[in-house]
């Protein structure tokens, strides 16, 4: 397991890099600097070239790039070459939106698939099992940016239940309306994802209703229903567990669309805002921290997968 | 995962942009009406809280090295102060300086102070930070307002109270340069982090700033002149159009500024909002590549400006007047140039037929952050005369990129929203292209002369060349639309996209 773990976690740190050469050098591809920016449209060649300098944006890319992979290592994530700010205090106060609306949209998705999932499984072959099977297909093809407007319409417009934009001033500190803020963005990902994810469910189930141990169970005097749900469906929690882990990546791309739709101050939203101001430094160290994120999350799965399932250890170890 | 679409832009990708703010006025369609002033409902209380709701966040706060018009809307007057300052109507006026003088020959400026400045540190502010302030505009290239210091020869101070600048050569602009960014003073040796901080002289200090929402100033209860009427003033940023007017609506401000006309009768309907509409500088640009073929024959040019209906862009942008030059009604050298491209289809296609590009293809290419409607209309008109166009939507940057800075380009629209630029028409290095010895020539005359009534004439000179070389062509001088509670009064009007003087606002209890 030791070994496992270890060689899991070397390959992970050997993603970061690769990742972080990635994300820095095709970020170098996007025209323009946001030293004109910053400039404007008044000002000189020779002023633009005085605020690259100040910016350290004169040396040459290698050397950006280690300085920036030196910091981080130090635990430094660089500074807004536009804001002045430090990033990592930044993502920190954005974070504060966006893990709460990643935690909701998770929760409302799970809520959706784990009962629909199995009740389409128990019902296959009959009407409300096919048009459960079918109603899922049609969510999970829906953009999350046409969702988003349509719960709008229906939450915000015509109840008025719910707001449709922006979140408090005041944060958390006032958690009723923050929360409340975040549910509509959070019912937007939350059913797109759950529908995904209820199709998952649905098979999983079903080919857990083909193990052995189902049909013992059933040999021993419970329904084919009574074996499935007792012993099935709890087998099938692991493999959910994984599917999950995948999904935090879905997530996250959600959260930026939809932290745009609902003027959200997330991370989504600022990373768009950055990249648009070319505030490169910014970008990447958030891009950097998001790849991670996903990354360990997969490690993680991984490492738990190995512990429970048997068949993996025997052929790692 | 591709099933997620592209997110909607950012307005505060704009932030940065010193021509976004009006793109703000851009977007917009329908009537508005003017109103009358609001009547105060009780007597003003000086403990109130004003929320203005704003659409173009600043990326930061040091305007000393960051352009963007969205920072000098709110910090100029209010945080930090210049020598001199402008009115509403682009008037200049003394502020910190109790007096100028400007010697006869145009070459000396001497300023004096008033008395009791002092830092929102405590600290008293002398002639010597003055003189520091401005050295460093003069020899930093990296400070905003730089190239405009170029002809100062000397500062001096030779009391506490009193500044000498001193010019190579007589500059008819410079007054007016020292009431941007370029004129603010700052405490010498001061070790304050201007990019989310501030130490300035004006009526207000800065309390809070919660990025990506709000803004909040309070009072200064030192300050050196007349004190401010509110106690705090928050700006709230909204970048989306409809939710700043539903923020109206719900009471969450008291103020929107920059109010989409299409959605403005929503706030008349309303009963609760009195709406003004500002005059302001911004000139919609709608810029030609004058180096390039086929643009750079003046009859291809001509005949785009004679196929665009103006009055009809106009009212379908919703607010602003038609402008057929370089130079707006609140700038020096102003004149009403509508006999040079009256809208004249046929006329258009005779020339392009006589220039023999009847079949003409062009690329118009415009920041994504303004609307569609302009380049809806100039689709339209210019098919008309059988010029097709192709409409390349790029972010800001790209903008910058590829039209500021390398000249690539056939058409761009943007809105350049400083005043008294004329300038960039008498500079053949500037994006246009444009190159004119004589315009250069009168330019640098109105510059150099000393009465500014007959530099204006200098300007309106130039001014009609340009137009008359169809240099670019001017779509439109945009207006802004601001909404105010009754309550409220004293909001300045005119020119807000580029200064919001807050002292002089009161709002009632209640």
């Amino acid at each position: 397991m030791l070994r496992y773990a270890l060689t899991r976690g070397v390959l992970l740190i050997a993603g970061l890099l690769v990742s972080s050469a990635i994300i820095f050098f095709t970020l170098r591809v996007l025209p323009g600097d946001v030293a004109q920016l910053i400039a404007g449209t008044q000002a000189g060649p020779e002023q633009v070239e005085a605020i690259r300098r100040a910016l350290g944006l004169d040396k040459p890319l290698l050397t950006q790039y280690t300085d920036w992979i030196g910091g981080i290592l130090h635990g430094d994530l660089g500074t807004s070459q536009l804001s002045g700010a430090s990033v990592g205090a930044e993502l920190v106060e954005k974070a504060r939106v966006t893990w709460p609306l990643a935690l909701m949209s998770m929760t409302i998705a799970m809520l959706i698939a784990a009962p629909f999932g199995i009740l389409s499984a128990l019902l296959r072959g009959r009407a409300g099992g096919t048009a459960m099977s079918v109603g899922a297909q049609a969510v999970a093809a829906i953009p999350v940016i046409w969702a988003g407007m349509m719960l709008v319409v229906v939450f915000a417009h015509w109840l008025g239940w719910l707001p449709a934009q922006g979140f408090p001033r005041t944060g958390w500190s006032t958690p009723a309306k923050a929360f409340e803020s975040l549910l509509l963005p959070a019912m937007t990902i939350g059913i797109v994802e759950g529908a995904m994810l209820m199709r998952f469910v649905r098979s999983a189930t079903l080919q857990a209703a083909g193990q052995d141990f189902v049909r013992t169970a059933a040999a021993k005097g419970l329904t084919r229903r009574q074996a499935l749900v007792r012993h099935g469906i709890p087998a099938v929690g692991l493999s959910i567990v994984t599917v999950l882990g995948v999904q935090v990546a879905g997530i996250i791309v959600g959260s930026v669309v939809v932290e745009q739709l609902f003027t959200l101050p997330g991370i989504g939203r600022m990373l768009v805002a950055d990249v648009g101001t070319r505030d490169l430094v910014k970008v990447q160290s958030e891009l950097l921290v998001l790849t991670g994120f996903v990354l360990v999350i997969g490690f993680l799965v991984d490492l738990v997968h190995h512990a429970i399932d048997p068949r993996q250890r025997q052929e790692a170890d | 995962m591709s099933r997620f679409r592209t997110p909607r832009r950012s307005a505060r990708l704009t932030a940065v942009g010193i021509l976004a703010i009006g793109a703000l006025v851009l977007t917009a369609c329908g009537g508005a009406t003017e109103s009358t002033t609001p009547t105060p409902t009780g007597k003003a209380d000086p403990n109130a809280e004003l929320t203005v709701g704003l659409v173009l966040e600043p990326t930061n706060l040091d305007i000393r090295h960051t352009s963007g018009a969205a920072l000098e809307q709110i910090l100029v007057d209010n945080i930090y102060e210049g020598l001199v300052t402008r009115t509403q109507d682009n008037q200049i006026e003394d502020r910190l300086a109790s007096s100028h003088e400007i010697s006869p020959d145009g070459l000396t400026y001497t300023f004096t102070l008033n008395e009791g400045i002092t830092f929102h540190d405590g600290s008293a502010l002398t002639s010597a930070d003055v003189v520091s302030s401005y050295e460093a505009v003069k020899t930093d290239a990296a400070v905003q307002g730089n190239t405009e210091f170029a002809g100062v020869e000397s500062i001096t101070a030779p009391d506490e109270k009193t500044v000498e600048i001193t010019l190579a050569s007589p500059d008819q602009n410079f007054l007016f340069a020292l009431t941007g960014p370029a004129g603010l003073v700052f405490k010498t040796g001061d070790e304050t982090d201007l990019k989310t901080a501030e130490n300035g002289t004006g009526p207000f200090t800065l309390q809070r700033w919660s990025k990506g929402s709000a803004i909040t100033f309070a009072r200064y209860d030192d300050y050196w002149g007349q004190k401010a009427g509110l106690a705090q003033v928050v700006f709230q940023y909204i970048p989306d159009f409809t939710a700043g007017v539903n923020a109206a609506l719900d009471g969450s401000v008291d103020v929107l500024t920059a109010v989409d006309p299409n959605l403005v009768s929503q706030l008349e309907d309303s009963g609760q909002f009195t709406i003004t509409t500002g005059r302001t500088t911004d000139k919609a640009t709608l810029a030609f590549n004058n180096v390039r073929a086929p643009l750079d024959d003046q009859r291809v040019r001509k005949a785009l400006r004679l196929a665009i209906d103006h009055e009809a862009l106009v009212e379908a942008v919703g607010a602003g007047e038609t402008l057929y030059g370089p130079i707006p009604e609140l700038d020096p050298g102003y004149e009403d140039l509508s006999d040079v491209a009256p809208y004249d289809p046929d006329e258009a296609k005779a020339l392009l037929n006589e220039a023999g590009v009847e079949e003409l293809d062009l690329t118009l290419t415009i920041p994504s952050f303004y609307g569609t409607t302009v380049a809806q209309v100039l689709v339209s008109d210019f098919a008309k005369v059988g010029v097709s166009l192709e409409v390349d939507r790029v972010e800001f940057a790209t903008w910058l990129e590829d039209v500021y800075k390398h000249h690539d380009y056939q058409l761009s629209f943007v809105l350049h929203v400083e005043p008294r630029d004329f300038g960039n028409w008498a500079n053949p290095d500037y994006y246009f292209g444009y190159d004119n010895p004589k315009v250069q020539e009168l330019y640098a005359q109105s510059q150099a002369e000393l009465d500014p009534d007959a530099s204006a004439e200098l300007l309106k000179k130039a001014a009609r060349i340009v137009s008359e070389d169809d240099a670019a062509d001017w779509l439109y001088n945009g207006a802004t639309l601001t909404a105010l509670t009754p309550g409220v009064s004293g909001f300045p009007k005119d020119s807000i996209n580029s200064r919001i003087d807050l002292a002089g606002i009161t709002k009632t209890a209640g």
